[in-house]
């Protein structure tokens, strides 16, 4: 605990300082500028509009009577007898939980998959791992109603062997096969990591001590996967409980989640009601995060060991890999079947013909006179996603740094820093709209940004708390001697950093930072608020111009540039990134 | 390619007649007249912006630019609220809606008045009018109406899509996000009442309606044949042609007819060439320009229409609409019913 009160080197202040007031442009006091809404009236301190959402049963069904004042033992009843309805609130974190255990339930197998096999193309599957994360959600649920619609291919094959039918479309279940097709990559990644890093002599002593396999796996193996098992649960966990455009794609209105009203709201300008709404999410959220963060140090997690021996896949059929085979057959289904799908939806005419006509329309663009140009938008995409790495690495390695012990200061820290993800696109949005896009008077500047500067801080902004999430368990679980000794002899606070602190906690920096690029290539939603027409507009962004169409032609086109564009230069990153030394 | 030669031809009879027009405006701005609008009129293929900007440009000493606010006209109404400037001269595709919400939020005035100041308003149809005090100016309609797949449906009333043979048969849009899934709402208050469409709808859900999100998203269902009917355009058949699967349908031989208009702000800096493209969209051939490449129905009775588009463009027998003052003060309260109703 000495190594606090040091005094703190000026590379480290700057860093912090500078991370610190691009936090509060370019988010806190945005959002902040609407969440206000939730608790001002006129100039006065009032909770109406949060208690007014509490008390609808719109939103929270027979627990609104319970915040209202009427008797919990009421409610109880109610429950016991089966018949308990909990508004939005309550369907939104049932369906958040199921497509959590869900994405687990695919991820898992992945990991260790990717952690314990060699095949053939293993490092690219891995890298393309991050290829979903980018795919706009119009296009997934394009791919989606094609693939397990009444006449898609899955029903097509299950007729073709005599098994019956399923009737997916509008179901609870698509929703959350899509909501896995997002997050069980997630899962694959973060989890695999880790796998990757349990010790294996850690494994092959507590054999030789006598352990069946079973319970070394349970002894040794689990508990240093469980961070990063709690990790990707929580992200998932979140961003399956924001979801949004999904559920009206392929649900439909029925399934509306809290997200759902809260962009309606945002829509009409009923800005109080929007907000306490946003409040109230990101109150779920961010408890969901403090209580997981008060765990998380408690848990050992990744360290430099010893490289993995892996087994090759293709060898002996045995159990394992017989039900490998089979979760292979489940990936193809979830997986390839709907990029498939929305791939071919870029070559097929309205009668189903082949035709080139829609990447004709992409070249075509290049010169138009007014219009958003396939070339700008791919560069602009790059550009920025490379932009958004170099701003958000550090950013989030200076937060990791100042969360990575156990402290209550630490994880209310840790907890505000996943902001980003806790509070919803279109609160963002509407924030830095209203704030730095109309401008704000700053000490007497007038401080206005719009453009592509703003669109990295703001992608940047977005990334960085996955950074923060895979460097703090790593960081916090290194041996705080070594630094000690660093500093004992002499090594200035950031030397220590750069020579001993970083390149252990290497693998966990690039998986941060993979996610980094990725989140920026996705990004929509701010993006689309700081481009105003400019020229600074990305793929996502073209994928929704080119979609106004009776067609979904353009934009899957658009979208097929999107999805090779972006499979290319995940591969290529980790490359380079196993290059320098990183796997 | 195909592209260019129509629009080098269609440009070329439009320069004959549009020269008298001309621009006269005392040019008191920068000469760059800056069009708000939504996305599809300038970014998708073969859309009306480009078009427009070329030709207006080729006999006007004024240059078009167009801007795509995120946030529609929500953009315009918070900068007015937050006292930041507005910098563009005129909004294209205003809803009577948005109209409603421009007025209930904002004291100021958004928009200028524009009477007397067009020559050709006076050609607008009547009853696509929606604006009592006359900032707006229609200059295309949509008609929402069903499509539908022949050889499965024949929907030809409001109580053929309640009707158990319909069961699961129908796909339309959340009203609260989509324009052809609000004005479906409205049609069917129009035919119900206020007191009477909840009832319907308790009936269409009963009879497992699905409620997409966005026009895309429940057209992309149908196309995939998630179901036979679609509440859609009335324009359907000009992508598509006239096929068993792409049929219209309009309920007890109505369509409900939704303009989008255009205004020009109140301190549009160029507020006289402004109104020169205001003109300029009003001219017969332009007229036709636009609904051929909006896929919309002219907002004019002298527009010059290409026979192909006029042939499968249908227009509803009874064209239905609420205007201003029936929805002013009603509409959020109808349509929160209903999301009510739906989800709980």
């Amino acid at each position: 605990m000495a190594r606090s009160r040091r005094r703190v080197d000026t590379p480290f202040l700057v860093a912090g300082l500078a991370t610190a007031a691009l936090l509060v442009v370019m988010l806190y006091y945005p959002v902040g500028s609407v969440l206000v809404e939730a608790v001002f009236a006129d100039g006065r301190l009032t909770l109406a509009p949060i208690r007014d959402v509490l008390t609808d049963s719109l939103y929270f069904g027979d627990l609104a009577g319970v915040f209202a004042g009427e008797s919990p033992a009421d409610l109880l009843r109610v429950v016991l007898a089966g018949e308990a309805s909990f508004g939005r609130f309550g369907f939104t974190a049932y369906q958040a939980v199921l497509s959590t255990l869900l994405s687990l339930a695919i991820g898992l197998p992945g990991a260790y998959v990717l952690a314990n096999y060699d095949f053939l193309g293993r490092r690219t599957v891995r890298s393309l791992t991050l290829v979903p994360f980018v795919l706009p959600s119009i296009m997934v649920a394009a791919g989606f109603a094609a693939m397990f619609g009444s006449n898609g291919p899955l029903n097509r094959a299950l007729a073709a062997v005599g098994l019956p039918t399923v009737e997916l479309m509008f179901t609870l279940e698509i929703i959350l096969l899509a909501h896995a097709f997002y997050n069980a990559p997630l899962v694959v990644r973060v989890v695999a990591a880790a796998w990757e890093g349990v010790d294996t002599r850690m494994v092959e002593t507590a054999r030789s001590l006598g352990a069946s396999p079973r319970r070394a796996f349970l002894d040794v193996v689990v508990p240093q996967l469980a961070p990063a098992v709690l990790t990707s649960t929580l992200l998932v966990f979140i961003f399956t409980f924001m979801s949004f455009p999904i559920v009206l794609a392929l649900g439909g209105f029925q399934l509306a989640t809290v997200e759902v009203f809260l962009y309606d709201r945002i829509s009409r300008l009923q800005l109080e009601e929007a907000a306490a709404l946003a409040v109230l999410e990101a109150a779920i959220t961010l408890g969901l995060t403090y209580a997981y963060l008060h765990y998380e140090r408690a848990q050992a997690a990744t360290r430099g060991v010893t490289a993995r021996s892996r087994q090759r896949l293709f060898a002996r059929l045995d159990l394992a890999r017989l039900a490998i085979a089979g979760y292979g057959v489940v990936i193809a289904i979830v997986f390839v079947g709907p990029i498939v799908s929305m791939l071919l939806a870029s070559v097929l005419d309205a009668s189903g013909g082949f035709t080139l006509q829609y990447y004709e329309f992409l070249l075509d663009r290049r010169d138009a006179v007014v219009g958003t140009q396939p070339d700008v938008a791919i560069r602009n995409s790059l550009a920025f996603a490379v932009g958004t790495l170099v701003l958000a690495v550090p950013m989030g390695v200076v937060v990791a740094l100042a969360t990575a012990r156990d402290t209550l200061t630490a994880r209310v820290v840790g907890t505000f820093a996943m902001l980003p993800f806790a509070v919803s696109g279109v609160v963002v949005g509407l924030g830095l709209l209203q704030t730095v896009v109309f401008g704000v008077e700053v000490f007497g500047l007038q401080l206005q940004v719009t453009g592509a500067v703003a669109i990295v801080a703001a992608h940047a902004v977005g990334a960085y708390p996955f950074v923060v999430r895979t460097v703090t368990p790593a960081l916090s679980s290194m041996d705080d001697r070594l630094v000690e000794s660093a500093r004992a002899l002499g090594a200035s606070r950031t030397r220590a950093l750069l020579d001993i602190e970083l390149p252990l906690v290497t693998p966990a920096v690039a998986a941060g930072a993979a996610f980094a690029f990725a989140i920026s290539i996705g990004e929509f939603n701010s993006t689309v608020v700081l481009v105003e027409g400019g020229d600074a507009y990305t793929m996502p962004v073209a994928v929704q111009r080119y979609l106004s169409d009776r067609t979904l032609g353009p934009a899957t086109a658009m979208g097929s540039v999107l999805l090779v564009v972006t499979s290319v230069s995940f591969v290529v990153i980790e490359r380079l990134g196993a290059y320098g030394g990183i796997e | 390619m195909r592209r260019r030669t129509f629009i080098a031809g269609a440009g070329t009879a439009v320069a004959a007649t549009a020269g008298c027009v001309g621009y006269t405006g005392g040019n008191e701005g920068d000469g760059v007249v800056t069009v708000a609008t939504y996305e599809s009129f300038v970014d998708s293929e073969d859309s009306i912006g480009p078009w427009l900007k070329e030709n207006f440009e080729a006999d006007h000493d004024a240059e078009i630019e167009f801007t795509v606010p995120s946030s529609g006209i929500n953009q315009y109404i918070r900068r007015a609220q937050e006292g930041a400037d507005i910098d563009a001269d005129l909004f294209v595709g205003l809803n009577v809606d948005e109209l409603i919400r421009i007025d209930e939020e904002l004291d100021e005035p958004l928009f200028d008045s524009l009477a007397g100041d067009l020559e050709r308003s006076d050609r607008v149809i009547d009853d696509l009018r929606f604006d009592p005090d006359g900032r707006t100016i229609p200059y295309d309609t949509g008609y929402i109406s069903l499509v539908y797949d022949e050889r499965e449906v024949e929907p030809t009333t409001f109580e053929d899509l309640t009707d158990e043979a319909n069961r699961g048969e129908l796909i339309t849009q959340n009203a609260q996000e989509s324009d052809p899934g609000l004005a479906f709402l409205l049609w069917t208050i129009h035919e119900f009442g206020a007191d009477g469409y909840l009832d319907y709808w308790q009936q269409l859900e009963d009879n497992e309606v699905r409620i997409l999100g966005s026009w895309s998203d429940a057209y992309n269902a149908y196309t995939n044949e998630a179901a036979d009917m679609v509440v859609s355009y009335s324009t359907d058949q000009v992508y598509n042609g006239d096929t068993p699967r792409h049929q219209v349908g309009f309920l007890n031989d109505q369509g409900y007819a939704q303009p989008e208009g255009m205004a020009r702000f109140a301190d549009a800096p160029d507020a006289d060439a402004a109104t020169d493209f205001m003109e300029f969209m009003l001219q017969p051939e332009v007229q036709g320009v636009i609904a051929e490449r909006n896929v919309q129905f002219p907002a004019v009775d002298d527009a010059e229409l290409d026979e192909e588009f006029a042939s499968l463009a249908h227009v509803p027998p009874e064209p239905v609409t609420f205007g201003y003052d029936e929805l002013a003060g009603n509409l959020d309260g109808w349509v929160d019913e209903w999301a009510r109703q739906i989800v709980e």
